[in-house]
């Protein structure tokens, strides 16, 4: 909890130790690639990422020792979760049109070609 | 019509009476209320990082092409330039809380430079996409034409300019309650005792920090492949895609 009790040379010095850590973690983010875990670069920068937000999160935006709020964060982060898995999850799993669609179709020539194909030759109804 | 005026009532733990005066005072529940709508900010990009992670699933090969083709040294530049901004925007209010008012001001107009050197850097990269052909609404990024890119590059794309896009927007809009609230120091309002409105405004900018914190890996960093020499002479080139 924010409040107007003030050492400033301690709260100082700890913004100054943050900015550090987030230089060095910005440091790792750009060698990474070429530097380890090349083959898994989007799990390495993304687990990385989440240092650095945690860094943030705690000691920028105050959030250690109040549980509450963290408590919301970590609920509207489920949510999101949630709606991703469920309903947009199963959505995708039992996507029926998946040959015609840019986003899903590997051969996007043929999945366009075949998308105006079809809406000229008859609607599609589901 | 007339409207009378009902006085709201507090009682506090000992069952005393109070009228209220006003909630300006109530620090812990101006906090909440705002992180209550710093959630709704973490369900919307929470939702088209999902979506992104998604589309690389199935785009990967794309993905990783178009990636490359972005400038990581500006991108990170301006990682950088962020980083250091949300130091100030945490030192402003640090020197607010223990009374130093001037030099939370110059921390706060040191913020707002940094915010604009990294719009600056934004507008570079963006012009310089728009030269290479690589921007909303031209041939490249539009199916079914000679200069199409492959689907999957033109969905990269697409959400790369919407997200940095609604992103800059935020740190437009940063700048505004900043300045803002250096009109609200100035005329007293904002002090060491009553900042809640500085704190907030601070957590806001975090906030935009944290977001540009998984933006950059997300879009700049998928298709890197280390540090190159090329890398450090697109540093002195006019700033374009490489």
């Amino acid at each position: 909890m924010d409040n107007n009790l003030v050492d400033y040379k301690s709260e100082n010095g700890g913004y100054w130790k943050v900015l550090l850590g987030l230089l060095v973690l910005t440091a790792v983010t750009f060698i990474q690639p070429g530097m380890f875990l090349e083959n898994y670069t989007f799990s390495a920068q993304m687990l990385i990422g989440t240092v650095k937000a945690w860094l943030i999160l705690m000691y920028y935006m105050h959030l250690k020792g109040e549980k509450l709020i963290i408590t919301f964060l970590y609920f509207s982060l489920f949510i999101v979760l949630v709606f991703f898995i469920i309903v947009i999850g199963v959505d995708v799993i039992n996507f029926q049109f998946e040959d015609m669609s840019h986003i899903t179709s590997g051969d996007t020539a043929s999945a366009v070609s075949e998308t105006h194909g079809a809406a000229h030759a008859e609607p599609a109804h589901h | 019509m007339s409207h009378e005026y009902v006085p709201e009532i507090a009682v506090d733990r000992e069952g005393n009476e109070h009228e209220v005066q006003g909630w300006q005072d109530d620090t812990y529940g101006a906090k909440l209320g705002f992180w209550l709508f710093m959630f709704t900010e973490v369900l919307m990009f929470g939702a088209m990082f999902l979506a992104l992670t998604y589309y690389y699933t199935l785009h990967h090969d794309d993905f990783v092409i178009a990636s490359s083709s972005l400038n990581r040294l500006l991108g990170g530049t301006n990682t950088v330039v962020l980083l250091f901004s949300a130091l100030t925007m945490g030192l402003g209010l640090l020197k607010m809380r223990s009374g130093d008012v001037k030099g939370a001001k110059l921390m706060i107009w040191a913020t707002i430079i940094l915010a604009c050197v990294f719009l600056g850097i934004k507008a570079v990269e963006w012009t310089a996409e728009y030269h290479h052909g690589i921007f909303l609404g031209l041939d490249a990024l539009q199916a079914g034409n000679e200069h199409s890119k492959p689907f999957g590059q033109i969905l990269f794309f697409g959400m790369y300019f919407t997200m940095t896009g609604i992103h800059g927007f935020h740190i437009i809009l940063g700048i505004g309650i900043m300045l803002w609230l250096l009109k609200r120091i100035n005329a007293g309002k904002v002090t060491p005792e009553h900042h809640i409105l500085h704190f907030n405004i601070a957590l806001y900018w975090d906030l935009v920090h944290l977001i540009w914190v998984f933006v950059f890996p997300y879009y700049y960093m998928i298709g890197a492949d280390g540090i190159q020499m090329s890398d450090i002479q697109a540093l002195f080139s006019a700033g374009g895609s490489h």
